[in-house]
């Protein structure tokens, strides 16, 4: 049979924004794969350089509408390692629990979403979408705001936490607890999903590696590797938790450890919960950045919700000279080609989903 | 590198420092959890790097990306074709020459 040409995108459902992909099929088979990106560019990059320290949050946190915070809290995060900030102690107990709840959010939305698109038709959908809004309140709550939070600070938060924070995150990690465990019951005993996730795009160990994916994609293909774990932030040292590892790299297992890292976040909150020592989080104002010594580069990385996240930074005196963003998503999309060769064109969504790509974020 | 042991290519950036181009790569040992930063000067005029895709397959999109915001040459890649696909590949907007408003040009 001859070899046909199909477009997809890039405005199209199963692909979570602005991404177009060029499909070679024979029958239904795929031959090859080409995806176009750049739709969504707005030159994040080089806007950052022209604005002060403090004014790029509510760049940073553009990257990633799904889970804003994180990007927030790399990016406040490197410019308090250029400048020589320290982080108040109770302001890293409460980054560190904001940050797995907004994991969870996120991952919540990216496992709702999901199997929706591969024909798991809404229960589970509206079940996570239940519990992500949950997040999102208190998050609301603390930050005021429901999307968009900027409440980061250098040095900590805008203000402090409500009066009854703690309380609020322990009844939250248990309700979620619950409920997140309610979920394998309903996807393993769903043939559709199970069918088109098991045996779907696998990403072999070595290609994981030379192919630079990060993130529950690497996991996924039994790389034991988490920015959490090999360069430690805040508390995390202090903290006992589990890396979920994978070894079959299908999409399934993509799914398994998105889930299990779900779980290990709940208990990571309740750890931190427990030590979280009393104190101010209030952080510096905004205006109050004098010059500051300046090294000459600043790496950070943080385990982002889609992966390793790295902040490469030139700083100046009160802008960033040159900032540059590794985006987790962008390079867990540029595996796409090699894994969904040969696979079925109908399975095309699951693999594009199971990456959990996000546009904001891979154009920049 | 890579038979040091450094086997996971994390990012390659440039940074365009007015008088030399600074084109850096961030390269990461799974093994040993151990990072090292590799930073090569270039002429801005002359720019241009050898690719690495035959060793680290993930340098693919981000040497595109170097060649469309740095004008930085890659050698040894077949096709230049751009990252975002949009852009002119006249102009590079990450240099700091780049100015704002200029009229676009159109890709030939």
């Amino acid at each position: 049979m001859a070899i046909m040409r199909i477009n997809v995108g890039p405005i199209h459902p199963g692909t979570h924004g602005v991404l177009r992909l060029v499909v070679d099929v024979d029958g239904d088979t795929i031959k090859s794969v080409e995806p176009h990106i750049g739709f969504l560019h707005r030159g994040v990059e080089k806007l950052m350089e022209t604005r002060m320290y403090m004014q790029n949050p509510s760049y940073t946190e553009k990257l990633d509408y799904i889970a804003p915070l994180s990007w927030d809290d790399l990016y406040v995060n490197s410019v308090e390692k250029a400048l020589g900030i320290p982080v108040k102690e109770a302001a890293q107990y409460e980054r560190v629990i904001l940050l797995e709840f907004q994991r969870i959010a996120s991952h919540l939305l990216w496992l709702g979403t999901m199997v929706n698109d591969i024909g798991q038709l809404f229960t589970l959908f509206m079940w996570c979408f239940r519990d992500r809004a949950k997040i999102l309140k208190l998050l609301e709550d603390v930050s005021g705001s429901r999307m968009f939070y900027v409440n980061l600070r250098l040095g900590g938060f805008n203000k402090n936490p409500p009066d009854d924070f703690v309380d609020r995150c322990r009844a939250l990690a248990d309700y979620l607890q619950e409920r997140i465990s309610e979920y394998p019951d309903v996807l393993d005993a769903d043939s559709v999903f199970m069918e088109r996730t098991k045996n779907i795009g696998i990403l072999s160990r070595n290609d994981a590696i030379s192919y630079g994916v990060s993130g529950p994609v690497l996991r996924a293909s039994g790389v034991d590797e988490d920015v959490r774990i090999s360069h430690p932030y805040y508390i995390y040292d202090k903290l006992k938790f589990r890396i979920p590892v994978k070894t079959n790299g299908d999409a399934y297992d993509r799914y398994r450890v998105r889930y299990e890292e779900m779980l290990e976040s709940i208990s990571i909150i309740r750890q931190a919960l427990e030590m979280m020592p009393q104190g101010d989080t209030a952080g510096m104002p905004i205006r109050l950045i004098g010059p500051a010594a300046k090294p000459d580069t600043v790496v950070m990385q943080e385990e982002l919700p889609r992966g390793e996240g790295i902040i490469y930074m030139v700083p100046d005196k009160q802008r960033p000279y040159r900032i540059s963003l590794r985006s987790p998503a962008f390079i867990n999309l540029s595996v796409l080609p090699k894994i969904s060769e040969n696979m079925r064109f109908a399975d095309l969504f699951s693999i594009v989903g199971s990456l959990d790509v996000i546009f904001a974020e891979i154009d920049r | 590198m890579k038979g040091k042991g450094f086997d996971y290519l994390k990012k390659i950036t440039a940074v365009d420092y007015t008088d030399h181009l600074e084109v850096v790569y961030l390269l990461y040992n799974t093994k040993e959890r151990k990072d090292e930063i590799v930073r090569v000067k270039l002429d801005p005029e002359t720019a241009e790097v050898p690719t690495l895709m035959k060793i680290y397959p993930s340098a693919d999109w981000y040497e595109r990306e170097l060649f469309e915001m740095f004008g930085i040459n890659i050698q040894g890649r077949e096709t230049k074709k751009l990252l975002l696909e949009l852009w002119n590949g006249v102009d590079f907007p990450l240099r700091k020459s780049f100015t704002w408003g200029k009229p676009y040009k159109k890709m030939e």
